[in-house]
């Protein structure tokens, strides 16, 4: 489980050298994060260009061909308990799950980097007042909190967008707000403020830029922690309704048929999860390693 | 060391106001007003009308926030009306429950996680390394509830040794009378969490083992071994209590998960039945407690830390 | 005992395989006898570090090694684990750089320095192991060793500290002592007192010495004989006087040339202008927790002069600079820069003011911005001022620093620290400022780097006219530079007058006592000035 928590505890300095060759090379030199991108790129094609290749039936119930096993009837991974076939409900699964992932995790970086990087150069009381609210969000779970609102909202692609960006922006913030910190002390915006420059050339121009590193490595595991969240509450039942579905919604009609043997209900989406968080996890940590530069001294 | 504590316990009062802010908040953001929220969906107009009065929902929304406030200071969380309880006695009952899942996952992911992390540190290219890295990197990416289905498909469908609920009883001792059936809950919140805990141990472990004490106590003539598990492990604590105070939130999560899959009487189970029945008093009243958990937990840790490392304790002073 | 403690023949250590091999040392052989203390000198890059780390076996697997090291009659090289950590500490001990983070946080002085003792001594009770632990701290010269016992790092100051990193070395009397640019961090009356230390400890214990400095006037100060490495060889070996006196080597020469010499010289003609660039008056800054890292201090910079501002860490000088170009407030006082009032002065008179100066920071690797090209670092005073012309005025400022102007497309980590520090320069000067900051802009620098951006520096002062506060703890260097020096210690002004007043005939305790620990690069007057010291 990665709600959260340990992706504050690794936040390492990033400092991004000029050359963005040199980091491609370091990064596609990763074996590890390769092999994510790889993953990442063929459950794409898999989830938005399958359906035009495999033509399912995702609306419509068929009770009379509902169960059934792989192999029968020329469905792959077999039928659902209201016969939709699972090789499609896997791809427009993938469709919810990443499309509200990738959505949810960019919409959570970009307010919680606006926020720290406000915070942290602003310092004083505004960054207290500001990091204090941030500690109030952190402390409500977020599947809690997740829950709580789907109740109160009716659960739509931007809705469930939109709420887990609110509840997942906490964590971006804290870690911005640590480098704008360390940033705004640094020598050369220093430099600059005695040539004159202003508090605002100072946040666009040095401090946002060399956060950059930080921020985008953080991307991928928002968005990878997006992708999980989504999928927990669609398998606590509060997710998209049918006939749209989600992998965890996929994995929450299966935990009703586990005693029946249908692994094929419960199997395929639970691996798509875990692949694709893993891709995203593999790309996170080969940023952060091909970002990461020591100066040389001297 | 006074004046950082009492800036530390003033942080955690702004923090815990702020909470109740966001509570309130949703509590007025349910559709159909408060009323509706406590009263449920099937409430008559007159009702409604009745309850406003008595409970001041006519007034201004500070006003009411300041009632709110007043109700929290005397421990009353309102009264649930599906299972014709207050909130209080309710989370009063499950929150110990909630509590032993925890603490035993909790427990149990740090002994195998601290030498698993210091290890992976340590590391040398190998099969059985690349293999243990792979095996954790995938922990980390398993969603619980997957985990404990496959738990729950391999040990009491295929090797049926194991009960697939938990103990159904109201007590803690009734949880431990039947503690077969503990096994499987635990050991899916130990799963979990032991991914998160060991990678955070390998980066602080690395990152001290670059560190220029570590030279001289090599120049000093200490192992390898002594190194790592002395000179190290001791300036790890405060991490290690660090990160527990981080993981709080997360850890109710994830129980929260586990107890619907295995039918674990605690907080988490409540908290989705409720979810389920829209009962609004449970729902608010345990993001309050929960909230307020982690707020204290993680001030107990920064206080430990203080106590724990010379460094900071020296600072303080 | 007979024999060399310490012989190294024909070392090589190289980094890396294949295409990215770095020969880091090649050839090396030297020998140490017991008692004796050579020095080894070299700047960055010399190898002098690697060769002492391959003495412990502490190079980093990624490291070939190929050649004997013997100490005391074994070859390093052979033992395996258990026989290396039996060496280490007990036959060969090493002191390294950073006294700050070389102790652990988390264990009391005490129990590391009983450590090093119950590592090599079996049936070391732990009582027995503090005793000694005491008596070896009161050998280090630490006062009140006992208590010190209980206390944890952060208590003790640098010099402390670096005392019982070397009671820990000496705690089982190691045949051969390492100090590895022991004294460099520390400040210049520390580093006396621990020069006085080691010396003292040689003749207590007839130890054997190996100190690796790059530091000229400390091998003056405690070497009998000088190995001098260049690119990873050795260049020459010699008897310190010798070396001093009748170098062979080039490089020996180039770099004995480039060590800034604290000699009395002739004082620079300066008009004197009675136009001030820099006034500041009673000047205080007081930070949070009531620490005064100035206190009321009053100096006056003229127009086209150079002032050096000299004191040890801690002194406040840093302050000073910052405060003198309105990047810190101070908490009472005023500050006027050619004229007019800087405290106080907001929006459009603060821009023009500060426009009107320049500062140049010590590190070289964070006073650039790693995400802008050395043009765009350069021209952003102009861009910030709306100066036009840009391309041709940041050519110009590349070229008056000696920088090939086409570096300015490329990143700043790809210019080597000498080459960085000039780009600072040319940025500090693209608004031609009547007044420049310079806080420790050669400090990070290797000596013969520093040689050459220091002549630089002055000859575009001498064409550009611009006055200078020049701060510094190096006292060679402010002998090198200035009309007029100011003395700081603990916040306070101790004194500022002529150069040559200040620093040869200085009447205040403090002053004679810093100019007197700083050492000179010559063995015969460093000893004078030695016992001058010890007179004081």
């Amino acid at each position: 489980m990665s709600l959260n928590a340990p992706v504050v505890a690794e936040a390492a300095p990033v400092r991004v050298a000029g050359s963005y060759r040199r980091m491609a090379s370091l990064f596609f030199a990763n074996r590890l994060a390769v092999t994510g991108l790889v993953i990442l790129a063929v459950l794409l094609l898999f989830c938005f260009l399958g359906p035009l290749i495999h033509h399912t039936d995702q609306t419509h119930t068929n009770l009379t061909g509902a169960t059934l096993a792989p192999g029968t009837q020329g469905h792959l991974l077999g039928t659902d308990d209201v016969g939709h076939d699972v090789l499609g409900r896997l791809m427009i699964g993938g469709q919810t799950s990443l499309e509200i992932g990738i959505a949810a995790g960019l919409l959570a970086t970009l307010i919680g980097t606006i926020w720290g990087a406000v915070s942290g150069y602003a310092g004083g009381w505004v960054d207290a007042v500001m990091m204090r609210v941030v500690d109030a969000g952190i402390a409500i779970p977020a599947l809690f909190l997740l829950l709580v609102t789907a109740t109160i909202l009716r659960p739509t692609v931007p809705v469930q967008i939109l709420i887990i960006g609110c509840v997942s922006w906490l964590v971006p913030a804290r870690l911005v707000r640590a480098e704008a910190l360390s940033l705004r002390s640094r020598d050369y915006v220093q430099a600059m403020k005695a040539m004159g420059g202003s508090h605002h050339r100072a946040v666009l121009r040095h401090i946002i830029p060399n956060a950059i590193g930080t921020v985008v490595v953080n991307a991928t595991f928002q968005v990878a922690d997006a992708i999980l969240l989504i999928a927990y509450v669609s398998f606590l039942g509060l997710g998209v309704p049918p006939p749209k579905t989600d992998w965890g919604g996929m994995l929450s009609k299966g935990i009703s048929y586990t005693y029946d043997g249908y692994w094929w209900l419960i199997f395929p989406a639970g691996i798509a999860i875990v692949l694709v968080v893993c891709a995203f996890n593999a790309i996170g940590d080969g940023l952060r390693d091909s970002f990461e530069v020591r100066l040389e001294g001297r | 060391m006074t004046r950082f504590l009492a800036k530390r316990f003033g942080q955690a009062v702004v923090v815990i106001f702020f909470v109740t802010v966001i509570v309130f908040l949703l509590l007025h953001s349910v559709p159909g007003g408060p009323a509706h929220g406590i009263l449920g969906p099937k409430a008559s107009p007159q009702a409604i009308a009745e309850f406003n009065r008595v409970h001041g929902f006519d007034k201004s929304l500070l006003q009411q926030y300041w009632a709110y406030l007043d109700e929290l200071f005397h421990g009353d969380l309102g009264q649930s009306y599906t299972l014709n309880q207050s909130v209080a006695s309710l989370i009063g009952q499950r929150i110990p429950k909630t509590l032993v899942l925890t603490g035993m996952s909790t427990l149990l992911a740090l002994v195998i996680a601290i030498p698993l992390g210091v290890w992976q540190a340590r590391r040398r290219k190998g099969l059985t390394d690349y293999a243990v890295t792979t095996v954790v990197f995938v922990g980390y990416a398993t969603p619980v509830f997957f985990l404990a289905l496959v738990l729950v498909i391999v040990f009491t469908q295929k090797l049926p040794i194991l009960p697939a609920q938990a103990p159904q009883t109201q007590s803690i001792a009734g949880l431990f009378a039947d503690s077969r059936a503990l096994i499987l809950p635990v050991l899916a919140g130990t799963f979990a969490t032991v991914a998160a805990f060991s990678r955070y141990m390998r980066s602080a472990v690395l990152d001290n083992l670059a560190e220029d004490y570590v030279r001289t106590a090599r120049a000093k003539g200490a192992s390898e071994r002594r190194v790592v598990w002395l000179h190290i492990m001791r300036n790890s604590l405060t991490p290690i209590i660090a990160m527990l105070g981080y993981y709080l939130p997360v850890l109710f999560s994830g129980a929260l998960v586990i107890e619907s899959v295995f039918n674990y009487p605690g907080m988490g189970l409540l908290f989705w039945n409720a979810a389920q029945t829209s009962d609004y008093p449970i729902l608010l009243g345990a993001v309050l407690v929960i909230a307020l958990a982690t707020v204290i937990g993680s001030l107990l840790a920064d206080v430990l830390q203080a106590f724990v490392d010379p460094r900071v304790r020296g600072a303080i002073k | 005992m007979s024999g060399p403690a310490l012989e190294i023949e024909n070392l090589a250590v190289s980094f890396g395989r294949g295409r990215d091999t770095v020969r880091a040392v090649e050839g090396v052989s030297l020998a140490v006898a017991p008692g004796e203390v050579v020095a080894v000198v070299g700047e960055s890059g010399s190898g002098k570090s690697v060769t002492s780390l391959s003495t412990l076996g502490l190079l980093p697997p990624t490291a070939t090694t190929t050649g004997t090291v013997r100490v005391g009659g074994v070859d390093v090289m052979t033992l395996d684990g258990p026989g290396l950590r039996a060496v280490r500490g007990a036959e060969v001990a090493m002191v390294f750089q950073e006294p700050m983070t070389a102790l652990n946080p988390a264990f009391t002085v005490g129990w590391q320095v009983a450590e090093a003792l119950r590592l090599h001594i079996a049936d070391l009770s732990k009582k027995q192991a503090l005793d000694r632990a005491a008596e070896l701290l009161e050998m280090v010269g630490i006062r009140d060793a006992r208590r010190r016992l209980g206390q944890f790092p952060h208590e003790l100051s640098g010099g402390l500290r670096q005392r019982v990193v070397i009671a820990m070395a000496i705690a089982c009397e190691p045949k051969i002592l390492i100090a590895d640019e022991a004294t460099t961090a520390l400040d210049v009356t520390v580093q006396a007192e621990i020069l006085d230390l080691l010396r003292d400890l040689r003749a207590r214990f007839g130890m054997a010495m190996l100190v690796i400095t790059h530091n000229m006037g400390v091998v003056a100060d405690i070497a009998d004989r000088v190995v001098v490495m260049y690119q990873g060889k050795v260049v020459e070996q010699a008897p310190v006087e010798d070396l001093f006196a009748r170098p062979k080597a080039d490089y020996t020469k180039r770099l004995l040339a480039a060590v800034p010499r604290l000699a009395p010289a002739e004082d620079r003609t300066r008009d004197a202008s009675a136009e001030e660039a820099l006034a500041l008056e009673n000047l205080t800054v007081e930070f949070r927790g009531g620490v005064r890292a100035v206190d009321d201090l009053s100096l006056t910079i003229a127009q086209g002069e150079i002032l050096g501002l000299v004191g040890e860490s801690g002194s406040g000088k840093s302050t000073v600079g910052r405060v003198a170009i309105g990047l810190l407030k101070p908490t009472s006082g005023t500050v006027r820069l050619l004229g007019e009032p800087l405290t106080g002065a907001k929006g459009r008179a603060l821009r023009r003011l500060r426009r009107r100066c320049g500062i140049v920071f010590q590190d070289p690797a964070s006073s650039l911005d790693p995400r802008m090209t050395v043009g765009d670092c350069v021209a952003e005073p102009l861009v910030i001022n709306g100066v036009g012309d840009r391309t041709d005025r940041v050519v110009a400022l590349l070229e008056s620093v000696e920088l090939d102007p086409a570096v300015r497309r490329r990143h700043p980590h790809e210019l080597s620290g000498g080459q960085r520090q000039r780009v600072g320069i040319a940025r500090a000067l693209a608004l031609d400022p009547r007044l420049v900051i310079a806080d420790e802009p050669t400090s990070a620098l290797d000596v013969s780097v520093q040689a050459a951006v220091l002549e630089m520096f002055l000859e575009l002062q001498e064409r550009l006219g611009f006055a200078c506060l020049f701060i510094t703890h190096d006292l060679a260097v402010v002998g090198r530079v200035s009309d007029r020096v100011a003395v700081m210690n603990a916040g306070r002004l101790v004194e500022a007058g002529p150069r040559e007043e200040v620093l040869f005939s200085s009447r205040e305790e403090y002053t004679r006592r810093l100019v007197t620990s700083a050492p000179v690069p010559d063995p015969v007057e460093q000893r004078r000035r030695r016992e001058e010291r010890h007179r004081l």
